[in-house]
């Protein structure tokens, strides 16, 4: 961390000092997936390298102030009689000079060299296509209290918690609410969008690399906002169009005696009125798409992996898991709970 | 109509008769009934003090919560009040009042060599209703039904669908209760500083102080209406069913946060541009010299008020704006940069050509501009509008406004509290503890903000009530814990310091710093009537010039421009402040803390949704504004 | 000028109002003040304060109505014109009694300020009394409820007639001060509610002219 003191002359050097440290404090804990600083995109990119040009020029910014208080400081008390009457402003006509060099004109050609390159260039690369000539895929993101739901326009997918998408393919990404203001953001791959009601804000997507992305919900959107994450999936295009075939057919039919009592359990139970499971009777829609649930990763806004016990865990007692989310703690037996499980553990 | 002019009287008959004139009255009463600006500043100060303490506990409650991924120290639901009412108490209830409640009340009518404000029963009043606000929210509070949605409190998710009950209720109502407060003080302050001038301070002579404070007042009365509005509009469509925020039947969501921001930008300037009229005048106390660029530095005080109204949208970067409105507010943006970078160096090189003292306010002032250029310096970075999208609610703007609120903002408070203490008291404070607790107040800042910069590049986003081990966020929120700590150590150090002094400390006569404004040149404490004499004004730093304050002194001896007749205070005109009449000042009155408490009842049957109990309180208000001017003091 | 202090002991060559014991007095003594009062002075900061509140409503108008595609919206009734703005004429015309009052009372007639008084409450009661009829009487054919537009038009109206209210509660209170004579501060608070009416009638022509804009 930095730490800073005008009390003494030796620590003028300090800015710089922290200058160099604080690259490797970004670079120490940044395997996150998540960093705005390890961009995987020409826009994140862009964002990146604005950063650090921006950085540079405000530590020497308040390099400069900080110099100019330790001097007060290191000349302090050099007048023998203070507040000369006869000369109530010494040096006055330097002293406005520069205030008006250093505190009108530098920040003109600052301000001015900013906003040209950050809000004529780089605001383009990071701009929503224009048209659909530019972008091959659409993919809908829809921010719900408290998960990502992922739509494919076209195709019947739909999936929650994480997003696919090709590797080097522009996408267009419209972001949606179904209930209040979220923001999706996915630091990595560029900027973040909000969701405003009634409104279809765009963003593109576009990664460099195949590779595994975090993003999440930015704007506070309510008691689990905390918990409303999503992971971003890069794969090579074959592979995307793979997953995304197997994403729009329905369900799997369960095959054993086991997976057809979980079936039942789900259908006549409670769960079918706020989850959809396509190829069967299921279309609620308050709760997560689950025709593939066992495809995923992660479960209730990519806060927990998915494996059996999480997955018994969050099905019995939801709301210790995330207090406050829209699923209800259920009351299954033992054996309903274990025919609950075999059964959406099959939806592959 | 000249009247009889009573003899000449001897210096110490004249005061005599002033003091009984402006006695207050003994005990409680005295304080219930004052109107007495400084009585009520003393008010202001204690109530926000405590006000301070408990934004503080919650900010502490935030840090420990986070101090290690995936805690449970509170619930998710006590978490969203805990942040939403330390950035409501912080910003509402804390700073504006402090600033204007506090220094502005005390000592704009001292700087301006008046003796009272202009209308010292609405300062009251601005005070009682300020008290009842800050119970209001803080009742909801106690009974768990805080505000819950953010100090934003963004649309849809404070719709009556997503967060029933009261709480938002409440939010709407503690902010226009609240708000009422503020704009009686704003216009309390501008007509006091436009009128009450000591004859002969016509503009160009009168403290960069001032300035400072009229740009907030001109800031608050034009940036609450607008919140105000927005807040009727929640209430209206949480309680009577109108849409003007519901998307299905026309409304918009947008409209909210529009009207926020119109509000909430001016509202940043408003916090600090009294911060900025408190450096400027212990700069040149302490470094002996005449602020670099006087007329610079007041032009770009009331500028940066102006401009800053027009940059609200940078808030909402990232809700897809049109981009040539995007492009508009970014460059409107970049242009308020300039009066607070002509500030920043006019103080910095009065620093470097006087010669600086570097005593505990000083030494504040001096963290004050490095919080201030280190916040603002991300601040200009947000005018690229890219890297603004990237890092609009993360820890990255968390840590930029902290920098701004609470380095820039509450540094020069403190450093106000250690230079006008003795002015207050008549006691020195203790030096050395004055300055460890300000390395302490530093030290813990930055250990405290700096880091969010860092986890917020990282991807950390505001207001999530915990995180999990996997996200490397850990090491960062456990350093800003330490420094939440650290600093409030610090400020607790820095109030036990004064309070000890306010005990054990040596008299301070009435100018121990050689300070230049008229403050200075009356008693420590001010007497009641604060000047014996109107005192004659030739230039911003009145209490330097010698030759003036010597014929103070002849006229005191002479029985002149004394009004000892009542009440009296002289009126000037607005801008050359030329004598234009000698008016009579309220005396104490009951009213004001009567009419709060109407006011406060109103509030309270809103919130329960008793609306016609609501207008039988409403005809108590007019009742006690009718008594209110029952009395009729010729101060107008 | 014989008013600026430059450290003279000029206070005898200002007046002190609390030298006024009678209506002429006050009226001298007023006529020889530089400049706005401090009670003016007071009023134009409840007129900035309300009128950026009306501004504020006003722009919200104007923002719901370029978000919608019809304003107002289908099976929402068009605002009547004529008799609105025949109404808003009528009661502008009060500025002119107002001013004359505020004129009056400077000039220490006292008789005069009570009569250009009465005269501009009887129009200003005339006005209200049947906008609030007016009012109840929409209230049947659409609600604030309806949608965006009829909530933001009622809030609009509702706010110009609250306005009005509290000017017509002034003329009655400065009336019944003004039944035991005229002083310094009666002057004052006759100017002042004189400012208050003018921007009362400004702020109408504004809001009653956004209203019926739906209607073009």
């Amino acid at each position: 961390m930095r730490r800073r003191d005008r009390g003494t002359a030796g620590v003028r050097a300090l800015p710089w000092a922290a200058l160099v440290a604080l690259p490797l404090a970004l670079a120490g804990c940044s395997g996150n997936g998540q960093n705005a600083l390890h961009p995987h995109s020409h826009a994140a990119r862009d964002i990146a390298s604005l950063f650090w040009w921006m950085t540079g020029g405000a530590f020497l910014g308040l390099g400069l102030i900080v110099g100019l208080l330790v001097l007060s400081w290191v000349r302090r008390g050099r007048r023998g009689v203070p507040s000369d009457p006869n000369d109530p402003k010494p040096g006055e006509g330097f002293a406005v000079k520069v205030v008006v060099a250093l505190g009108v004109v530098v920040p003109i050609l600052v301000m001015t060299a900013i906003f040209t390159i950050g809000d004529v260039f780089v605001m383009k690369t990071t701009a929503a296509p224009y048209s659909r000539t530019r972008t091959t895929l659409t993919v809908q993101a829809v921010g719900v209290q408290w998960y990502w739901k992922f739509l494919y326009p076209g195709t019947r997918a739909v999936t929650a918690d994480e997003l696919h998408i090709p590797v080097r393919t522009p996408v267009n990404l419209v972001a949606t609410t179904a209930d209040v203001i979220h923001s999706f953001s996915v630091p990595e791959l560029n900027r973040k969008i909000d969701t405003i009601p009634g409104t279809k804000n765009r963003i593109v997507l576009y990664a460099d690399e195949v590779g595994v992305y975090r993003g999440r919900c930015a704007e506070f959107c309510g008691l689990q906002h905390a918990h409303m994450a999503m992971t971003v999936y890069v794969d090579p295009p074959a592979r995307f169009r793979a997953w995304l075939r197997a994403q729009s057919a329905p369900a799997r039919t369960p095959t054993t005696a086991l997976q057809r009592r979980g079936e039942r359990v789900f259908l006549d139970g409670p769960c079918s009125s706020c989850h959809t499971i396509r190829g069967t009777s299921a279309r609620g829609y308050l709760g997560p798409d689950l025709t593939h649930l066992a495809s995923r990763r992660t479960l209730a806004g990519a806060t927990i992996p998915n494996r059996k016990g999480y997955l018994a865990g969050w099905i019995m007692d939801s709301q210790h898991v995330k207090p406050g989310n829209q699923m209800p703690d259920m009351d299954l037996s033992g054996p309903q709970l274990q025919a609950l499980l075999a059964y959406l553990e099959s939806l592959k | 109509m000249a009247t009889t002019v009573p003899p000449p009287a001897p210096a110490e008959e004249v005061v005599a008769r002033l003091e009984r004139m402006w006695e207050a009255r003994p005990g409680v009463l005295g304080w219930v009934m004052t109107t007495d600006h400084k009585r009520i500043g003393l008010l202001f100060f204690w109530t926000t003090l405590a006000l301070f303490g408990a934004g503080g506990v919650e900010a502490l409650l935030i840090r420990t919560q986070l101090i290690r991924p995936d805690n449970h120290l509170v619930s998710p639901g006590t978490f969203d009040e805990l942040f939403t009412v330390h950035g409501m108490t912080m910003i509402f209830f804390f700073i504006i009042p402090a600033s204007t409640g506090v220094f502005g009340n005390y000592l704009l009518p001292l700087m301006i060599g008046a003796r009272d404000m202009a209308f010292p029963r609405l300062n009251a009043l601005s005070y009682w209703v300020f008290l009842g606000s800050a119970i209001f929210l803080y009742t909801s509070l106690f009974m768990g039904l805080a505000p819950n949605a953010g100090w934003f409190d963004y649309v849809p998710l404070a719709n009556r669908r997503f967060d029933p009950g009261p709480p938002i209720d409440f939010y709407c109502l503690a902010v226009i209760f609240n708000s009422l407060s503020s704009t009686l003080t704003a216009s309390n302050f501008i007509v006091t500083i436009f009128k009450m001038r000591a004859p002969g301070m016509s503009f160009n002579r009168m403290p960069l102080f001032c300035f400072a404070f009229l740009a907030t007042s001109f800031g608050l009365l034009f940036a609450l209406p607008p919140l105000s509005a927005d807040t009727i509009f929640l209430f209206l469509d949480r309680n009577v069913g109108t849409h003007f925020f519901d998307v299905a039947h026309g409304g918009s969501t947008l409209l909210w946060q529009h009207l926020f921001w119109i509000f909430g930008h001016p509202e940043v300037y408003i916090l600090i541009v009294p911060a900025f009229g408190i450096a400027t005048s212990i700069i040149p106390a302490f470094t002996q010299r005449r602020l670099v660029a006087f007329p610079l530095v007041a032009i770009a005080e009331l500028l940066v008020v102006f401009i800053g109204f027009g940059v609200w949208a940078h808030h909402m970067f990232a809700v897809g704006m049109p981009v040539i409105t995007v492009v508009f507010f970014a460059a409107a943006t970049a242009m308020v940069v300039i009066p607070s970078t002509v500030q920043v160096f006019a103080w910095c090189m009065t620093f470097v050509t006087g010669s600086p003292q570097f005593r505990t306010p000083l030494l504040f002032i001096a963290g004050f501009i490095f919080m201030f250029v280190a916040g603002g310096l991300t601040g200009m970075m947000f005018v690229a509008v890219p890297f603004d999208q990237q890092v609009t609610d993360t820890y990255f703007v968390v840590a930029h406004f902290h920098y701004i609120i609470f380095g820039a903002a509450v540094f020069p408070i403190f450093a106000g509290f250690y230079f006008w203490f003795p002015k207050v008291t008549g006691k020195l404070y203790f030096e050395l503890p004055g300055q460890i607790s300000f390395w302490v107040v530093f030290v813990g800042t930055n250990l405290l903000f700096f880091p969010m910069h860092v986890v917020g590049l990282e991807g950390m986003t505001r207001r999530v009530y915990t995180y999990s081990g996997g996200s490397g966020w850990g090491p960062e929120n456990l350093a800003e814990s330490i420094g939440g700590y650290l600093t409030g150590a610090g400020i607790v150090l820095l109030l036990g310091n004064l309070l000890v002094s306010w005990f054990r400390g040596p008299p301070a006569g009435p100018d121990p710093w050689r300070a230049p404004t008229l403050e200075w040149t009356i008693p420590s404490p001010p007497p009641e009537y604060n000047f014996a004499v109107i005192p004659k004004v030739s230039s911003a730093y009145a209490a330097w010039d010698l030759a003036d304050r010597e014929e103070d002194r002849r006229k005191l001896a002479e029985h002149a421009l004394v009004l000892d007749q009542g009440h009296e205070q002289p009126v000037s005109s607005p801008i050359d402040g030329w004598f234009s009449e000698i008016v009579e000042m309220p005396h104490d009155s009951p009213w004001p803390i009567v009419l709060a408490t109407a006011l406060s009842l109103v509030f309270t049957t809103l919130v329960i949704h008793k609306y016609a109990v609501a207008g039988i309180m409403g005809v108590l208000v007019l009742l006690a504004l009718l008594f209110w001017h029952q009395e009729e003091p010729q101060n107008a | 000028m014989s008013g600026y202090v430059e450290g003279g002991t000029s206070e005898r060559l200002v007046p002190r109002t609390t030298d006024a014991r009678n209506a002429r007095e006050a009226a001298a003594l007023a006529a020889r003040r530089r400049g706005p009062t401090v009670s003016l002075w007071g009023m134009a900061m409840v007129v900035a304060s309300e009128g950026t509140l009306f501004g504020a409503f006003v722009g919200s108008y104007y923002y719901l109505r370029f978000k919608s595609p019809h304003w107002p919206p289908l099976g929402t009734p068009e605002p009547k014109v004529v008799v609105p703005l025949i109404l808003v004429a009528v009661l502008a015309t009060t500025s002119v009694p107002m001013q004359l009052a505020a004129l009056a009372a400077r000039a220490g007639r006292l008789w005069a300020t009570r009569s250009f008084l009465l005269v501009a409450l009887v129009v200003q009661s005339g006005y209200f009394a049947y906008e609030v009829h007016d009012y109840v009487d929409q209230l049947h054919r659409s609600t604030p409820q309806d949608n965006a537009y009829s909530s933001i038009y009622y809030l609009l109206l509702g706010a110009d007639h609250a306005h009005v209210f509290f000017g017509l509660l002034l003329n009655v209170w400065l009336l019944g001060k003004l039944a035991t004579g005229l002083t310094m501060y009666r002057l004052n608070a006759v100017q002042a509610v004189a400012l208050y009416w003018h921007a009362v009638n400004v702020l109408t022509w504004i809001v009653i002219g956004t209203l019926l804009s739906a209607a073009a």
